[in-house]
């Protein structure tokens, strides 16, 4: 018992309690003010316009106010290789999701579920390895191509994105009432009609916020499409072309940027800051959805 | 019958993806470890000293920093999660308050780990003129795994049953010394497993820590305040720079090592978590 008494000590350990907790708080904040504060040299020098919404990425090393720094290309590259894989995953992860949770035999759904987990502990500078050594080539080969571009990316990007995908659908599928499929087995339904007129509908939420999520992380992946992608400025119009994507721009250029080309680093990362809070918004709202439902 | 044919063809669809998702993992493990574990357990590579343009060099230093930055990061990370936790489990009421936290929560867990590193780079490196060093790496990393921390542990302290705190409260214990003395020593193992999996996260982290723990060293860091250059990001700087001769070998090896202790952490907070759930089912169930 605290030397305050009962009831004090108590309120003095929720204050500490409480602090700890409003950590997370402060650290969103701090992020948000210095990403913003070192972007501010580039929102006012380069212009809204030219940074956020031109193609023209041209910096000068030496003398980085003579340079351009339009970032559209970089954000038209993430948005294209996350699509990219966001078509591959969704389906994958769902449906290896359905198996996890309603076909496979129990020693089977373990062997799955630890699988994936370990997948995603995989560190991306590995997956990117692994794509580059293995994805590059076959492509290469296969398309006459370099290799490198945005195909190689999104292939990478699957194998990020879908054990989040994967995992959070189980967990949606299996938080469902069991009554729900009862009925519908009852009803005379087999397995497959009770799978997709069912349960993935009453699971639609829940799929969506995992599919948001999984999409978070291919936007967010660094390192394992840095690998890959081929690091060009061009403006991606083929799945085959080189080019960058913000992640991967902030890394290859920020070793030798200085000035406002080092600033125009930071407001790709203050770009990829909103996208995160964005994607977290439009969670809440389709979770408020299904609380609603 | 068309009924059934569509439920035969759509179970093996279902089959062959969650078969298809193994076999991703078990190739992507296959062939790391096929061009990698040779290297990687030769001691000569993973005891040695690195080496700046000449081939043949090891990476000691480069798995001394990654464990030591693991440490440090869990250290700084751990009794914020703890407290929040207990917080989030123990306190917190439904409203503003803690929807903002919450809000936050989610947020630093969907904030890509580049956007850690830069703001690392920004607060620890420039603003704080640490320069380029372990602690600042290990700053930027607790924050980046402190909601994945709190979460878990946050989980462990909400399995610890209702009727515990009932039976402490009712036998006169205030709601601290019930935490303190029923509420955490059962929730302990679940909060050590929850400590062992962020630490698998970190030593894999790159992004994060390339611009604020370093890129190269030759030397063993000693101090906190050492340039130090973890595993990780030194497979990436041999890849992208290329400089040495050996610098694929080096890769192979190195991911080859990174994979295998990532593993090997991973078992290690799998099997803790279950010798705890055995030995808490033989304590509960009746002979």
């Amino acid at each position: 018992m605290g030397r305050l008494g009962l009831k004090d000590s108590d309120y003095w350990v929720k204050l500490v309690m409480f602090t700890c907790a409003s950590v997370a708080i402060l650290a969103i904040l701090l992020i948000f003010l210095f990403i913003f504060r070192e972007s501010i040299p580039a929102i006012r020098q380069v212009g809204v316009g030219n940074l956020f919404f031109s193609t023209n990425w041209a910096p000068n090393v030496s003398k980085p106010e003579a340079g351009h720094y339009g970032m559209l290309t970089f954000i038209w590259g993430t948005l294209l290789t996350t699509f990219g894989a966001m078509v591959i995953a969704t389906p994958l992860g769902i449906g290896a999701a359905v198996f996890l949770d309603q076909i496979a035999p129990d020693r089977m759904a373990r062997t799955v579920r630890r699988g994936i987990e370990l997948l995603a502990g995989i560190p991306s500078v590995v997956i990117g390895w692994f794509g580059l050594i293995l994805l590059v080539p076959a492509i290469a080969r296969v398309t006459g191509s370099s290799g490198y571009g945005v195909i190689a990316a999104s292939m990478v990007l699957v194998v990020m994105a879908l054990p989040t995908i994967t995992t959070l659908s189980a967990e949606t599928l299996k938080s469902l009432p069991v009554t729900l499929k009862e009925a519908s087995v009852a009803m005379g339904a087999t397995r497959w009609q009770t799978i997709h007129k069912v349960l993935l509908p009453a699971a639609r939420e829940g799929l969506l916020i995992a599919v948001i999520l999984g999409m978070g992380r291919a936007i967010g992946e660094t390192m394992a499409v840095q690998m890959v992608i081929g690091n060009a400025r061009a403006f991606a119009l083929s799945p085959f072309s080189r080019t960058s994507t913000l992640t991967t721009r902030i890394v290859t250029d920020l070793g030798e940027a200085a000035g406002v080309f080092r600033s125009a680093l930071f407001a790709q990362a203050l770009v990829l800051l909103v996208i995160a809070m964005v994607l977290i918004i439009l969670i809440r709202l389709v979770s408020r959805r299904r609380e609603a439902w | 019958m068309k009924a059934k044919r569509a439920d035969k063809i759509a179970s093996g669809v279902f089959w062959a993806l969650g078969i298809l998702t193994i076999a991703i993992l078990a190739f992507i493990i296959i062939e790391i470890l096929a061009r990698g574990l040779l290297t990687a357990i030769n001691p000569k590579f993973f005891l040695g000293k690195p080496e700046a343009i000449k081939g043949g060099g090891g990476i000691f230093p480069m798995i001394v920093s990654s464990l030591y930055l693991a440490v440090l990061a869990i250290l700084l990370s751990l009794p914020l999660s703890i407290g929040a936790a207990i917080y989030m489990a123990e306190y917190a009421k439904k409203g503003r308050v803690n929807n903002v936290i919450r809000f936050c929560l989610d947020s630093l867990a969907t904030l890509p780990s580049i956007v850690f590193g830069l703001f690392g780079l920004a607060l620890f490196v420039t603003y704080f003129r640490w320069s380029y060093c372990l602690l600042a790496g290990a700053f930027t990393l607790a924050i980046l795994s402190l909601p994945i921390l709190l979460r878990s542990t946050e989980e462990a302290i909400k399995l610890v049953p209702d009727a515990y705190r009932e039976a402490s409260m009712s036998l006169g214990a205030s709601r601290w010394t019930t935490i303190r003395q029923v509420v955490i020593p059962s929730a302990l193992p679940g909060i050590i497993t929850a400590t062992i999996l962020p630490i698998g996260r970190i030593m894999g982290e790159s992004a994060a820590i390339i611009y604020t723990t370093g890129l190269f060293i030759r030397s063993i860091p000693t101090n906190p305040f050492s340039t130090a250059a973890p595993l990780a990001g030194y497979i990436w700087y041999s890849q992208t720079e290329a400089i040495v001769p050996d610098y694929r070998q080096i890769v192979n090896g190195g991911a080859a090592l990174l994979l295998i202790i990532v593993f090997a952490i991973y078992f290690l907070a799998r099997w803790t978590g279950n010798r705890y759930q055995k030995k808490k089912l033989l304590g509960a169930s009746p002979k």
